[in-house]
């Protein structure tokens, strides 16, 4: 995704998940989009399609995702994107068409049974179709996992929770969060070792910058919005933007021209987010039901989803000592 | 400074109590004995352990802190033959603890504290109900339920003024319950709450048979298990969280 040059400027550290308390807002399709193209590499796609052919590999890779939460007492809760940012659209439609390309490969692929081509063409055609959508939120809702709606950006609307004190991480493998403004990202938190955690407030300190700085150093190297200018890296981002204060300076004094700047800086700085969401940080899943609704009603082998339901289970029933300390 | 020499057995036992949950702790070299205080990965099961100067040979120490490996102990604990003398000297220079059995020496490379997991709060309980019983009855009632169960529920019964322990497998249960003769005391109160036997087990193989047990059990509380060791002059608590009863 667009900004993986801010890893260079981020400061980010590696956490042991035991010391991670509280609620994490997840950008769900981030979360989602990681989980598919993992599951997808590793599990035969007949574990996880229906009689009819509708493949539901996210409901795989909930169950299979979810338990690390739990059995940390680490509360998600799922943000789901609402409708695309005008801006993204371009973006969102150049992946549509690299996604059509890929299915073309796929299909050579498999006609030349290339079975390595396949695994890697297959990962990265996953999407997330309606069905993926609606079958997510409904497994979610039966796990009593909390789930919110963004007007737009996920992130965006995550890193406002978290603003607002009523989450204290996001979850996101996006190093966008960072320009929305969220204090605490946690990354890495579908793989099997520990998160890292990125510090907003540390990355400003250790470049002395302001956020809107941030904001407009990561504009010059391009975002998910914009394509930022040819031959500005991270370093060269952050030594302009300190010398000359803000994005205009900058493209003054390098005589270059950013035709989106205005917008793109305002979906980083007055994002479309809403205060309008609730949410219950105990939860208590029907796991019963959510087995039945994964292996019956969406035929996922049940052998998949097992072991992930019952460490569900078992960290909802099994108490922890420091709820009395 | 530390300088001890204690019996493999008293070793034995100390060791045997606390790594049923862990597999590395810090121990506390206080001057009047050693303090050990742990509890397990998912926070469900914790030991307090105390070994007072009394239970050694001879000891002396003036409150360091070092850290070990449970199992690498154990393991040279288990070079002793019964009745054998364990002597430990540590060497502030190179954290290293001398450890001599006869002519066996062993020097063994002591772990950072500060890699271990933090020591646990002691949770502040108010139990209503107290039994005390033989560790070969704490064994009896684990093991039946073990037959039918992976969990096991403990509870005092306050109008019969008894002990009882409740196992429901799939399809076979456990039922088995101690009246006030068959128990050394018992105050009755209000208690049930149900365990996991991964845990109790566990904790069970360190309670030796003939050993005075304390339990301290509530509604939907943690169960609090003393018991002595090394002639009365060792103490171990154990706390276990109780599981949420879905019924």
């Amino acid at each position: 995704m667009g900004n993986a040059a801010l890893r260079d400027i981020a400061v980010i550290e590696e956490v042991p998940f035991s010391e991670i308390e509280g609620v994490v807002a997840v950008d769900a399709h981030n979360w989602l989009y990681r989980y598919l193209t993992t599951t997808v590499k590793w599990t035969s796609s007949s574990k996880y399609t229906t009689a009819d052919g509708t493949e539901v590999a996210n409901l795989l890779g909930i169950v299979q995702g979810l338990p690390k939460f739990f059995e940390n007492d680490v509360t998600p809760v799922m943000v789901f994107d609402g409708g695309p940012s005008e801006l993204k659209e371009d973006e969102i439609e150049s992946r549509r068409e690299q996604r059509q390309t890929y299915e073309e490969q796929l299909e050579t692929a498999r006609e030349e049974g290339d079975e390595v081509a396949i695994a890697q063409l297959e990962s990265r055609t996953q999407r997330l179709t309606p069905t993926i959508q609606e079958t997510s939120r409904e497994l979610l809702r039966l796990l009593d996992v909390p789930i919110v709606e963004a007007p737009a950006e996920g992130e965006a609307q995550a890193a406002h929770m978290v603003r607002r004190g009523d989450a204290d991480y996001v979850g996101s493998e996006d190093y966008d969060a960072l320009l929305f403004g969220s204090p605490y990202t946690l990354r890495q938190l579908t793989s099997k070792g520990d998160p890292e955690l990125m510090d907003l407030e540390a990355t400003l300190a250790h470049h002395d910058l302001t956020l809107e700085q941030l904001i407009d150093a990561a504009i010059l190297i391009g975002t998910d919005f914009n394509e930022g200018i040819s031959g500005i890296g991270p370093k060269t981002a952050l030594s302009a933007i300190s010398e000359h204060g803000d994005l205009w300076s900058v493209l003054e004094a390098r005589g270059e021209t950013l035709e989106y700047g205005d917008r793109v800086r305002a979906l980083f700085r007055e994002p479309n987010v809403t205060d309008e969401y609730e949410f219950e940080t105990t939860l208590d899943p029907d796991i019963a039901a959510a087995r039945e609704y994964v292996t019956e009603e969406w035929e996922v082998d049940a052998d998949e989803v097992e072991r992930g339901f019952e460490r569900i289970e078992e960290s909802v029933t099994q108490t922890g000592l420091d709820r009395w300390t | 400074m530390f300088k001890a020499i204690v019996s493999a057995e008293t070793l034995t036992s100390a060791l045997d109590s606390i790594s049923v949950l862990v597999d590395e702790c810090k121990i506390h070299l206080e001057e009047d004995g050693l303090e050990i205080r742990a509890v397990d990965p998912a926070n469900v099961g914790m030991v307090d352990l105390s070994l007072d100067a009394a239970a050694f040979e001879s000891y002396e120490a003036d409150g360091g802190l070092i850290g070990v490996d449970l199992s690498r102990l154990e393991d040279i604990a288990g070079m002793a033959e019964s009745g054998q003398l364990i002597q430990f000297e540590l060497d502030e220079e190179t954290r290293k603890l001398h450890i001599q059995i006869d002519g066996l020496e062993y020097t063994l490379a002591l772990i950072d504290p500060d890699s271990i997991r933090q020591e646990p709060d002691i949770p502040e309980l108010d139990l209503p109900a107290e039994v005390v019983l033989e560790g070969k009855d704490v064994n009896r009632s684990v093991t039946a339920a073990d037959m039918v169960s992976d969990h096991i529920a403990l509870g005092v019964d306050d109008g019969d003024e008894s002990f009882y322990v409740d196992a429901e497998g799939d399809t076979d249960d456990v039922h088995l319950e101690l009246t006030e003769a068959d128990l050394i005391d018992l105050q009755a109160g209000p208690a049930h709450s149900l365990f996991s036997l991964d845990y109790l087990k566990d904790m069970n193989k360190a309670i030796p048979s003939n050993t005075e047990v304390t339990l301290h059990l509530g509604e939907e509380f943690p169960v609090k298990i003393y018991f002595g060791f090394a002639e009365g002059q060792g103490q171990v608590t154990y706390m276990l969280a109780p599981r949420i009863q879905s019924d």
